[in-house]
């Protein structure tokens, strides 16, 4: 965060200085807050981890996957985890265009990236919805159908985060991403925008990871 | 959950300032508890419809599971999540979620309530008015609490069943433990957490205004989903819901899970602003090394909410989704584990064991250096305890487990960690010795309390030590010897503590004082009450009497009866505090503007109550909060710092990161 | 504030060496104390004497007692001391010294503390091991088995061959298995004096725990887990078998009692039991004997009894109707 810095000028007054003071605050928190976010993430994602390996190692009454099992779409699953992948890989892309100062590129990118995200979410009711075993036929069955309703909730959520920078993003001035705009106010707006976008693109990329640590446990080994 | 992190919602510091919108419409039009309850009736109908057009499609995989459990639990469980859904909805916690997907920007968060009791039926940011809806909020659902609390007393009057019958007292006993246990892990955090996180380490502002008003508001809901379990025919597990036996429960097993779950939401919520704004938002001077003793616990206390109560929150999922999607997670027949029950709940369950321990230590060391007019002993050792406990508390979980059966072999470690996590609880003593040491003690009515945590705190920890030990443990495990202690440990420190804030805190939270004379009543009574009810449960759980049973031993009824006395007594004199707050706060209001305590705290240096920004200016903190009696000590802060002193601090700040 | 504190004592009346007085108060205090919880309340402390087990935790208590004794004591002197002496007088506004720490106390403090623990959890590690889990549940292959025991297909009175009995836990009583006794259940528990006995725990439906209060045995009954735990009684009696995991409403009823009798006692009352139950075709009916039963597997006693028209077990796990709303009492 510390590129985004703004350094009081010479006349500076009270109100100035506080203004600036709880900006820095709001950009280093809004750092702090991604980073925190991932690690309460990863207590829940790791409670469906144990339960996995857990379950998996018990095997008990022989029902970790047990007899009649089919596995789920293996086509189906690697989509999913590779459009989650997709977007997450626009997205730091487009990223690195905004930087640049070029709006557009990253509007179309980030487009995408939520349309990707969407279009995982409703793949991903679609297979829930129609799983070639009932949820209590195994273990296996359990941590499947538990863990896939949450992971799309928390990628839901990211998705309508995402939305939220898009729909900011139409009343930024795409200079104002590589020349210091006019006043600090409109320097704070640009600089907090572009905090927020941070913080999404590392929360979407750690997503991106537990897609596929996930796609690895239920659809490889 | 993760757009809740959204930094952008903190407030503007200086963007284009609207209006707060509606600020115009009649009090009834504008979204209040009223508009939340009616988006509670409504988001409930619209579940409860989904509930049932989805039950029939798992219909089929439950004769499959073997009617393990009962699928109606679809409309139910629907319609308790769209009626919280509903009662945010209609308290207007989404609207600005609304506004920002529209691109909108966000009206100024500060400066939206205007005065009034109204802002307090509110959905209101700022962070003093939430403080203040915790504490009522937070007294109502203790004295709930120790109401369920006293009808497991007068069922125990006899060993045998006789006013409650044996689902009832099960029934009393599950709503008492959960109650307590979930709304207590908030008791210091909610009211002195939320209201002082700001004002300690000087800021004017929380980093998430509107995730810490929504932690706050949905306790309400947990708390009613909670108690309309009783209509359902209560829960037979207690607060600890082991499985299979809560898949074989009827209905009012949702009510805990979801209540349960809510109030785990609510409490990563709060320690995620907490957290947060500790980090980022202390002002210049507010260095680590001069964090007053109480952020340190709230600090501390909040990382183990955000990192294990998310566990927790799964674990209740997966008892959701086994009662109602049919999944077999706690199934041993269908592979699943009761054990996965039992680790996933503990593995949270001792952090929270600390959750309830910490916010207590932080209330005391904070206001034993005002009454002993002494530094607090030891400030680096005091800090280091509270981060070894919350550190060691991720590794003691399986003492829960000792007769189990499960890893047996791991017992030596697990005997070792519990063992090592009191060195550094004993912190707190060395602190508390060294504070007192040629002090001059003020019996005011806070440093009673303070006093009396530490004395029952000792006995709570002391027997926590037996417990710990493997073979001891056999015979103590599951017995009232464990009631004993941890009420020692949550009652005696948690809720002394608690008691210690409110009389230490009031005048600055409300500009009103406690009353004294009837504050050293409460004192006394419940000193002398809580002592008499709940020591003798040791003795009750070494000769043999197991947790939750309605039917014991004969020769054990005359020790039962007189802790059954010492409760109803033990309620009289929680009775005295209840009268005592609300005549001081609503009807005796004697003002108390200054610094009465004559307190270091930076808390303390502005007006009681604070004034609506907290402080005029961000203040440059210049020394330790505790120099008391120290020879030519700087002020603790300069609240009027001059044009560029700030402004230097963070652009110094910002160039050396 | 208070420059006029701490250096000059020496200059005003001498203070008194307040470490030596509370350290005198304590040590007297603590010598009593433990000398009475030794020797005086040792052999009134739970859970008796009536088994290795029951004695093996009555001297771990003791120990801990006697160490925790002078901890309590020294914290209640401290304070009390410095409760009564170092208060604010009336009037006097000044602070007191300011004293913001103590290398050497803290460092002391440490040290003590740590020893303190560390010596506690290597204790309680050695009387954990060295009698067999000390009556702790040790899960379905245990670790810390009794030294120098024979388990035999038969067991005959006078060898000093472990005896093998299964607790099964079920919504809410207990039943015993005797894998030695032809796999012969009953409602009661006998157990022969001075015979290693070797638990078998499980339970048909929820967790339950196995606590034989005076034998100082305690294992956790896991539907579909075999949890292993060891006693050796010393003392002919009657002792207490509870539930200790709530196990549903009517857990508090969950109890029964056991005696310990002698060698030849016992052996009569199972062969007595053995060939009745022969003779009424029970131990034909009975499933046979394992370390864990599935209930929705329907035993060969479960068929007979669904040929009857009886239903429903207690738990649910049985098929058939399920009458009554869930949360009303259930006769057991
Ligand atoms: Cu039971």
């Amino acid at each position: 965060m510390s590129e985004a810095t703004a350094t009081p000028p010479a006349g500076l007054n009270a109100d100035m200085e506080e203004a600036g003071f709880y900006h820095e605050c709001a950009l280093n928190g809004s750092w702090t807050a991604s980073r925190l976010a991932m690690g309460g993430l990863s207590f829940l994602f790791g409670s469906f981890l144990f339960a996995y390996f857990y379950l998996r190692s018990l095997n008990s009454g022989g029902r970790w996957e047990g007899s009649g099992y089919h596995a789920p779409s293996m086509i189906m699953g690697t989509v999913m985890m590779l459009m989650v992948l997709i977007s997450a890989g626009i997205n730091y892309a487009a990223v690195q265009r905004i930087k640049a100062g070029h709006k557009k590129a990253w509007q179309i990118g980030g487009v995408i990236a939520l349309l990707l995200g969407l279009a995982t979410i409703s793949m991903q009711i679609f297979e829930l919805l129609n799983l070639p075993f009932y949820p209590a036929s195994s273990g296996f069955a359990s941590v499947f159908v538990g863990f896939y309703p949450v992971f799309i909730i928390v990628v839901l959520s990211a998705m309508i985060w995402l939305e939220t920078l898009l729909a900011r993003s139409r009343f930024i001035p795409g200079i104002a991403f590589v020349e210091q705009p006019p006043t600090y106010e409109e320097a704070f707006v640009v600089q907090r925008f572009q905090a927020s976008v941070s913080g999404f693109t590392a929360i979407w990329n750690y997503l991106a990871v537990i897609a596929i640590l996930f796609w690895f446990l239920f659809y490889v080994i | 959950m993760a757009i809740e992190i959204e930094p952008e919602k903190a407030q503007g510091p200086s963007g284009p300032v609207h209006a707060a919108p509606g600020n115009s419409k009649p009090w009834w039009a504008r979204p209040a508890v009223h508009t939340g309850l009616i988006g509670a009736v409504i988001g409930y109908i619209i579940g409860h419809w989904l509930g049932n057009l989805i039950s029939p499609a798992t219909a089929g995989v439950s004769s499959f599971s073997t009617g393990l459990s009962d699928v109606r639990n679809w409309p139910l469980v629907l319609g308790y999540v769209f009626g919280t859904i509903g009662w945010l909805a209609g308290l207007g916690v989404f609207n600005d979620l609304g506004r920002l997907m529209l691109g909108k920007p966000l009206p100024d968060a500060e400066h939206a309530p205007a005065g009034g009791v109204a802002k307090y039926f509110r959905y209101t940011l700022d962070h003093k008015v939430v403080g203040i809806q915790y504490l009522f909020g937070m007294t109502t659902y203790f004295l709930t609490g120790g109401l369920f609390a006293m009808a497991i007393r007068t069922e125990l009057l006899s060993p045998t069943y006789h006013v409650l019958n044996a689902s009832q007292y099960l029934m009393v006993v599950g709503e008492h433990s959960t109650m307590m246990m979930m709304m207590m892990s908030s008791v210091v955090l909610g009211p002195f957490g939320q209201f002082f996180a700001p004002l300690m380490i000087g800021s004017k502002r929380m980093a998430f205004p509107r995730i810490e008003a929504l932690a706050f508001w949905l306790t309400p809901a947990a708390y009613v989903i909670l108690l309309s379990g009783i209509l359902l025919g209560g829960f037979p597990t207690g607060w600890t819901g082991y499985e299979p036996l809560a898949t074989q429960a009827g209905p009012g097993m949702d009510t805990y899970a979801l209540a349960f779950g809510l109030m785990g939401i609510s409490l990563i919520l709060a320690g995620f602003n907490l957290i947060v704004t500790y980090i980022n938002y202390r002002a210049p001077g507010m260095r680590w090394s001069r964090l007053p003793m109480f952020v340190w616990s709230m600090f501390t206390v909040s990382f183990l909410q955000v990192l294990s109560v998310p566990v927790l929150v799964a674990g209740l999922y997966m008892m959701l989704m086994d009662r109602t999607a049919q999944t077999a997670f706690f199934t041993n027949q269908l592979g699943g584990s009761s054990y996965l029950w039992e680790d996933v709940f503990w593995f949270f369950g001792h952090p929270e064991v600390y959750i309830l321990a910490l916010p207590g230590f932080g209330v005391v060391s904070e206001i034993i250096p005002v009454f002993t007019r002494k530094p607090l002993f030891g400030y680096r050792v005091a800090a280091a305890g509270m981060i070894g406990v919350s550190l060691l508390s991720f590794f003691v979980w399986q003492h829960h487990l000792f007769d189990s059966g499960i890893n047996p072999d791991m017992r030596p470690l697990f005997m070792l960690t519990t063992e090592l996590i009191s060195i550094p609880t004993g912190f707190i003593y060395l602190v508390a010795a060294g504070t007192f040491w040629k002090a001059k003690i003020t019996f005011s009515v806070p440093m009673l309390f303070a006093i009396a945590m530490y004395f029952n705190f000792l006995i709570g920890g002391v027997s926590g030590v037996f417990l710990s030990d493997v073979p001891a443990d056999v015979t103590e495990h599951g017995s009232f010897f464990v009631m004993a202690h941890f009420h020692y440990t949550i009652m005696g420190g948690l809720i002394f503590a608690f008691m210690a804030g409110i009389y230490y805190w009031l005048p600055k939270m409300l500009g009103v004082k406690m009353n004294e004379k009837l504050g050293k009543w409460h004192f006394w009574t419940m000193f002398i009450t809580f002592n008499s009810t709940f020591l003798p449960l040791f003795a009750l759980g070494m000769m043999g009497m197991p947790r939750r049973v309605f039917e014991y031993q004969r020769n054990l009824q005359t020790l039962n009866d007189w802790v059954s006395i010492s409760s109803y007594l033990l309620g009289v004199s929680l009775l005295i505090f209840l009268i005592n707050l609300i005549m001081s706060t609503l009807v005796w209001r004697v003002k108390e503007s200054g610094n009465p305590w004559r307190s270091r705290g930076l808390e303390w240096q502005v007006s009681s109550p604070p004034p609506p920004e907290n402080f005029e200016r961000v203040p440059v903190v210049l020394s330790h909060p505790y120099l008391y009696g120290v020879k030519d000590a700087p002020p603790v802060a300069d609240l009027n710092p001059p044009v560029g002193v700030v402004a230097s601090a963070y652009a110094s700040a910002g160039l050396e990161a | 504030m208070a420059e006029s504190q701490a250096p000059t004592a020496a200059a005003g009346k001498a203070e008194p060496n307040h470490a030596v007085r509370i350290a005198s108060i304590w040590l007297v205090l603590a010598i009593v104390a433990d000398l009475l919880i030794y020797f005086v309340w040792q052999p009134h402390l739970p859970p008796g004497r009536m088994s290795d087990n029951a004695r093996g935790q009555q001297f771990d208590i003791t120990v801990m007692a006697v160490l925790c004794a002078p901890v309590l004591l020294g914290v209640w002197t401290y304070f009390g001391y410095a409760l009564v002496n170092w208060r604010r007088r009336a009037g006097d506004t000044e602070d007191g010294p300011p004293i913001e720490g103590n290398g050497k106390v803290q460092a002391a403090w440490i040290t003590v503390t740590s020893l303190i623990v560390l010596s506690l959890a290597a204790f309680g590690t050695y009387e954990l091991i060295v009698p067999a889990g000390a009556g702790g549940g040790e899960g379905p292959v245990p670790i810390w088995k009794p030294s120098g025991v024979v388990t035999t297909a038969a067991w005959t009175p006078g060898s000093t061959h472990t005896l093998v009995v299964q607790a099964i836990g079920q919504q809410w009583n207990w039943t015993y298995r005797f894998p030695q006794f032809g796999g012969m259940e009953t409602t009661g528990l006998e157990l022969p004096i001075n015979t290693p006995v070797e638990f078998h725990v499980t339970s048909l439906d929820v967790i339950h725990s196995f606590w034989a209060y005076q034998l100082g045995v305690k294992a956790d009954a896991n539907p579909g887990v075999d949890n292993v735990a060891f006693v050796k009684p010393l003392q002919l009696g009657q002792f207490v078998v509870r539930c200790n995991e709530l196990c549903g409403i009517w857990h508090g009823a969950m109890f029964d009692y056991g005696n310990v009798v002698t060698a030849s006692q016992f052996q009569s009352w199972a062969t007595s039991i053995q060939t009745k139950e022969r003779a009424n075709g029970t131990l034909a009916a009975l499933p046979p004997y394992a370390t864990t039963y599935d209930p929705t597997e329907i035993s060969q006693l479960g068929q007979a009894w669904a040929k009857l028209g009886i239903v429903g077990a207690g738990g649910y796990y049985y098929p058939g109707p399920q009458t009554g709303t869930p949360g009303d009492p259930v006769s057991p």
